[in-house]
C-alpha cells in the first residue's frame, strides 16, 4: 500500500515535470495571438486564484506588485488548500489555482507552473545545544522510535515531537522527503498545529520540542542543519539541501492574456525578488 | 399584663431621611396590636425594625432602644438569626417558595437542623393544624405551594412562621392582597394564634383593626400620635388627628 | 339605535390594517419556515457528504475505530468522540460551580462598587477573540501544566481551563439574571424565618432560578463544544484515547477544523460524517438538557 502510494508520487512528480517544461515551451516559444507582448497594449481583466495557503501570501504579494503597473488588472487571492486549487480549476471555478504540492496522477489534467521553492526546516528551541540532524534520524524521531535528546546527541530530554496537521502542504513534503524516504509515519501521538506560525509558537514556548516550518518562518527558532547542509536560499536552490518543495500556479489550458502576463511576472526575475525577499527559494533563472 | 416589647426613644433614619420620631410603645403579651396610619406614615419601618429585617436596606441609623423580653434587639451581642427565628414575620404579598406545601412547612425546622422525618412531619402538621389549613390540604402535601390560592397561601405562611416556634408574630398588612371570605377567615386565625403568640399587625383597614386589635397605634408622618387599647382610640380619641382620620376625613 | 351603521359588529369591512395583518401573519411563517429550511439544508448536507464514507467504512467501524491514518485509508473517531466527552466534561467541572458561586457572589454577597466593576469586567470576557485565549493558553498555561503533569503540557486539562474561562461569562451572565429574577419575597421570606444569608441562597435562591441557571449551563456546554480555534491550540491535536488529564487528545470539531480546508475524496467524507457524529452528539446532549429542565421544574 505504501509502495504503491510512493510510486504514484514519483509518478506524479514525473507528470508534474513534464508539465512544467510543456508549459515553459509553450509560454516560452508560442506568442499568443491575441495578445503581443508589448506594453503598448493595455491590459484589462479578473483573475480570480484560489488554492493552497502556503502560495497565498506569496500570490497575493505578487498580485499587489502586478496591479501597480497595470491598474485596470484586478486580481483576488483566496486560500482552500491545495486540493481544493486542483478541483476549482479542473472544474473552471477559477482560471489560475495554486499548489504547494506536485499534481497527482488523477489531477493530470492540470498544468502545474512553478513560481517558487519552499524549504523546510527542522527546527528546535533555542535553548537547545543540538545543531546538526541527519533525515533518518529525524524519520525516526516523528515515528516514535527515538523519543530522547541524548539518542541523536543531545540532552537527556524527551522529546516533544511537533507536527502538521493532515493534509497540510508542508507536511506533505516532510513525508514525501524525510519520513517516507525510510517508510516510516508519523506517530499519532505526536503534537498537531494547523500553521506554520501556530508550530513556530509551540517549539518557541516548548524546549524539548522539534518541529518542521517553510523557510520563511525560521525567525526566532534554532534551524538544524541536515545532513551538514544548512537550511538557506542558497542550499535550497542548488539543490544541497534535501527537504524542498515546489509552488505551482494551476491552469486548466495554456493561460491567455492577462493571466499569462501575470504568470511571466511572477517568474520574471522581479518576481522572484518578491518570493526571495519574502523567505522564499526563488527558481532559477535561465 | 406582660410587656413583651418596650420601645424607648426610637429614631430611624434612612439616610438623612427621618422615617420614625421618638417613638415609646410599650406592646403587651398575647394581644393584638394593630398600626394604623396613611401610607408612608412609618408603620411598616417600626415592624420590620421588631424582626431587624430593616438591616436589609443600606445606610440607615438607629437611635434609642427596643426591648424584646428585657433584651435590647440593636445591642452588638445579639444574633438576627435568632432574632428572627423568635419574632416572625408574615408579608402583605403571600410569599410561598416554589416548593411543596410539606417543604415550605419544613423549610424553617430543617434550616434549624431538624432532618428526622418523624418530627417533621409532626411539626408540619401542627403548624398546619394551628393555621386551619391542615384539613383541607392533608392529603395534597406534595402539591406545589405556588397552586393555592391567595388566602391559602397566606395561611401556608402563617403555618411557615409557625414552624419554627416564634413568641412574636409580625403581620405587614396580611390581608390587602386576599378577598374579603379569605380575609375573614385570616382574622379568625389572628384570634385563635394570640392564645399563644403576640401579634403586631399593620393595617390600612380600619374596620379590621377594629374588630381584632386589642391595641391600637395611631402613626402619622413618623410620629406615634396616638397609643392606647383599640376600644379608646377608636371611640374617644384623645388627638384631633386620630379623629381626622377615623372618620375618614383625612388621607 | 339610531346610530346602527357604526355599531353593526357583522359588516364586513376591507380596512388596511386587516390586509396588513394577514400579511404579517404569513410574513412570519414565511421566515419561520425560512430558519427551518436552512437548518434541514444544512444537515442534508453534511449528511449528502458524510454519507459515503459511512458506506465505505461503516457506521460501527467508523464511530468504534482507534485508527485515523488518511494516507491508510483508516477512518476511526473513537479518540474525538472520547477527546471531546473529555473536554466538555472538563470545562463543565470547572466553570459551572466558579460560575455559579461568581454569580451568587454578585448577586447576593458583593457591596455595590465592587459588582459595578467585576460584572463588566467578567462580560468583556466575551469579547476577547478566542485565538486570544489560545495564545495565552499556549504561551503561559500549557507550560505551566508541563511543570506540575507529565508529558508536554499539551492536554486536557489546559484545554478544558481555555473553555471554562471562555464558557464562565455565559454562566455566570445568565445565572446572575436568573438570580436576580428571583423575587425578593423570597429572600425576605427566608431571612425572616431565621435563615442565614448562605441557607436563604443555597435553599430558596438557587432552586427557584434552577430552570436559568440550568439553561445557562446548557448554552455553556454548547459552546464548549463548539469552540475549536483556542482549543487545538492547546490540546496537542494527538489521535490517542487520553489515559488522564495530561494527555494530549484530539476533539470533533479539533479534527474538522485542522484537516477539512486540505482534504479530498473519502478523507472529505469521513470528515463530513465526523460531523454528521458531531451532530448527533449535540443533539443528544441538548435533548438530555431540555429533558433535565422539564423534569426538574414540575
Amino acid at each position: 500500500m505504501i509502495l504503491i502510494n510512493q510510486t504514484m508520487k514519483r509518478m506524479a512528480g514525473v507528470i508534474a515535470a513534464a508539465a512544467l517544461v510543456f508549459v515553459t515551451i509553450v509560454t516560452g516559444c508560442a506568442p499568443a495571438p491575441a495578445s503581443e507582448p508589448t506594453q503598448s497594449i493595455e491590459l484589462s481583466g479578473t483573475i480570480n486564484e484560489a488554492g493552497s495557503t502556503s502560495v497565498q501570501p506569496l500570490a497575493e504579494l505578487m498580485a499587489t506588485a502586478f496591479t501597480q503597473k497595470h491598474p485596470k488588472v484586478t486580481i483576488n487571492i483566496s486560500g482552500g488548500g491545495s486540493s481544493a486549487g486542483v478541483k476549482a480549476t479542473a472544474a473552471g471555478t477559477v482560471i489560475l489555482g495554486a499548489a504547494s504540492r506536485d499534481i497527482k496522477i488523477s489531477e493530470a489534467d492540470i498544468i502545474p507552473i512553478c513560481i517558487a521553492r519552499d524549504g523546510v526546516a527542522m527546527v528546535v528551541n533555542q535553548a537547545n545545544p543540538l545543531t546538526d540532524i541527519t533525515i533518518e534520524q529525524v524519520a525516526k524521531i516523528y515515528a516514535g522510535e527515538i523519543t530522547n535528546w541524548k539518542e541523536v546527541g543531545g540532552d537527556d530530554a524527551p522529546i516533544t515531537v511537533v507536527s502538521r496537521e493532515e493534509g497540510s502542504g508542508t507536511r506533505e513534503v516532510f513525508e514525501e522527503y524525510v519520513t517516507g524516504r525510510y517508510n516510516k509515519k508519523i506517530k499519532a501521538d505526536a503534537l498537531f498545529f494547523d500553521s506554520n506560525g501556530a508550530v513556530r509558537t509551540k517549539v518557541t514556548a516548548e524546549k524539548n520540542s522539534i518541529g518542521y516550518v517553510s523557510f520563511g518562518y525560521i525567525e526566532g527558532l534554532k534551524a538544524l542543519t541536515v545532513g551538514g547542509v544548512a537550511p538557506t536560499i542558497e542550499n535550497g536552490q542548488n539543490g544541497k539541501y534535501p527537504i524542498v518543495r515546489r509552488l505551482y500556479f494551476l491552469s486548466k489550458s495554456t493561460p491567455t492574456g492577462a493571466v499569462r502576463e501575470f504568470i511571466e511576472f511572477c517568474r520574471s526575475p522581479e518576481g522572484q525578488k518578491i518570493a526571495q525577499d519574502e523567505g522564499y527559494i526563488p527558481i532559477v533563472l535561465k | 399584663m406582660e410587656i413583651k416589647i418596650l420601645i424607648r426613644d426610637l429614631n430611624f433614619y434612612y439616610g438623612s431621611c427621618q422615617a420614625l420620631k421618638s417613638i415609646n410603645m410599650d406592646i403587651y403579651g398575647n394581644k393584638i396590636t394593630a398600626l394604623i396610619g396613611p401610607s408612608g406614615c412609618g408603620k411598616t419601618t417600626l415592624l420590620r425594625l421588631m424582626n431587624r429585617m430593616s438591616d436589609l436596606v443600606d445606610e440607615t441609623h438607629i437611635e434609642g432602644r427596643m426591648l424584646i423580653d428585657g433584651q435590647d434587639i440593636f445591642d452588638k451581642s445579639v444574633d438576627v438569626v435568632n432574632l428572627r427565628k423568635k419574632v416572625g414575620m408574615v408579608f402583605q404579598q403571600p410569599n410561598p417558595f416554589p416548593m411543596s406545601i410539606y417543604d415550605n412547612v419544613a423549610y424553617g425546622p430543617r434550616m434549624l437542623g431538624t432532618h428526622n422525618k418523624r418530627v417533621l412531619n409532626g411539626i408540619v402538621e401542627e403548624s398546619l393544624r394551628k393555621a386551619a389549613l391542615w384539613d383541607e390540604m392533608k392529603d395534597n402535601l406534595h402539591k406545589s405551594g405556588l397552586a393555592l390560592s391567595g388566602g391559602q397561601q397566606q395561611r401556608l405562611c402563617i403555618a411557615r412562621v409557625l414552624s419554627v416556634d416564634p413568641q412574636i408574630i409580625l403581620m405587614d398588612e396580611p390581608c390587602s392582597a386576599l378577598d374579603p371570605i379569605s380575609t375573614l377567615k385570616i382574622e379568625e386565625l389572628m384570634i385563635e394564634l394570640k392564645k399563644d403568640y403576640t401579634l403586631i399587625i399593620v393595617t390600612h383597614n380600619m374596620q379590621q383593626a377594629a374588630r381584632v386589635s386589642d391595641f391600637a397605634g395611631f402613626m402619622l408622618l413618623g410620629e406615634l400620635v396616638e397609643y392606647a387599647e383599640t376600644r379608646e382610640v377608636f371611640n374617644v380619641p384623645k388627638d384631633k388627628r386620630t379623629e381626622d382620620y377615623i372618620t375618614g376625613r383625612f388621607g | 339605535m339610531s346610530n346602527t351603521s357604526s355599531t353593526d359588529v357583522t359588516k364586513p369591512v376591507i380596512e388596511l390594517r386587516r390586509i396588513y395583518d394577514v400579511f404579517w401573519r404569513y410574513a412570519i411563517y414565511f421566515f419561520g419556515a425560512v430558519s427551518f429550511v436552512i437548518l434541514l439544508l444544512i444537515a442534508l448536507f453534511i449528511l449528502r457528504e458524510g454519507y459515503p464514507a459511512f458506506e465505505k467504512i461503516g457506521i460501527w467501524q467508523f464511530i468504534s475505530g482507534q485508527r485515523w491514518d488518511v494516507a491508510d485509508s483508516a477512518f476511526g473517531i473513537l479518540p474525538m468522540i472520547i477527546g471531546s466527552l473529555y473536554v466538555t466534561v472538563g470545562a463543565l467541572v470547572l466553570s459551572v460551580p466558579l460560575g455559579i458561586f461568581s454569580a451568587i457572589f454578585l448577586t447576593d454577597v458583593a457591596p455595590k462598587k465592587v459588582r459595578k466593576i467585576i460584572r463588566p469586567a467578567v462580560e468583556l470576557l466575551v469579547g476577547i477573540p478566542s485565538v486570544v485565549y489560545g495564545l495565552v493558553g499556549m504561551l503561559m498555561l500549557v507550560p505551566a501544566i508541563q511543570q506540575i503533569g507529565q508529558g508536554s503540557g499539551d492536554s486536557i486539562l489546559a484545554a478544558s481551563i481555555v473553555l471554562a474561562v471562555m464558557v464562565l461569562p455565559t454562566i455566570v451572565s445568565i445565572t446572575e439574571d436568573s438570580i436576580l429574577a428571583v423575587p425578593n419575597a423570597y429572600r425576605e421570606g427566608a431571612l425572616a424565618l431565621g435563615s442565614t444569608r448562605w441557607q436563604m441562597i443555597w435553599n430558596v435562591v438557587l432552586p427557584a432560578a434552577r430552570s436559568g441557571i440550568i439553561a445557562s449551563i446548557a448554552l455553556g456546554m454548547g459552546r464548549a463544544i463548539g469552540e475549536t480555534m483556542a482549543m487545538i491550540m492547546v490540546i496537542g491535536n494527538s489521535i490517542i484515547i487520553p489515559d488522564s488529564i495530561f494527555s494530549s487528545a484530539r476533539t470533533l470539531t479539533g479534527t474538522l477544523a485542522l484537516e477539512l480546508k486540505y482534504a479530498t475524496g473519502i478523507h472529505w467524507n469521513a470528515l463530513f460524517a465526523t460531523g454528521v457524529v458531531l451532530f448527533i452528539f449535540i443533539l443528544i446532549l441538548n435533548s438530555f438538557g431540555i429533558l433535565l429542565l422539564r423534569g426538574k421544574t414540575k
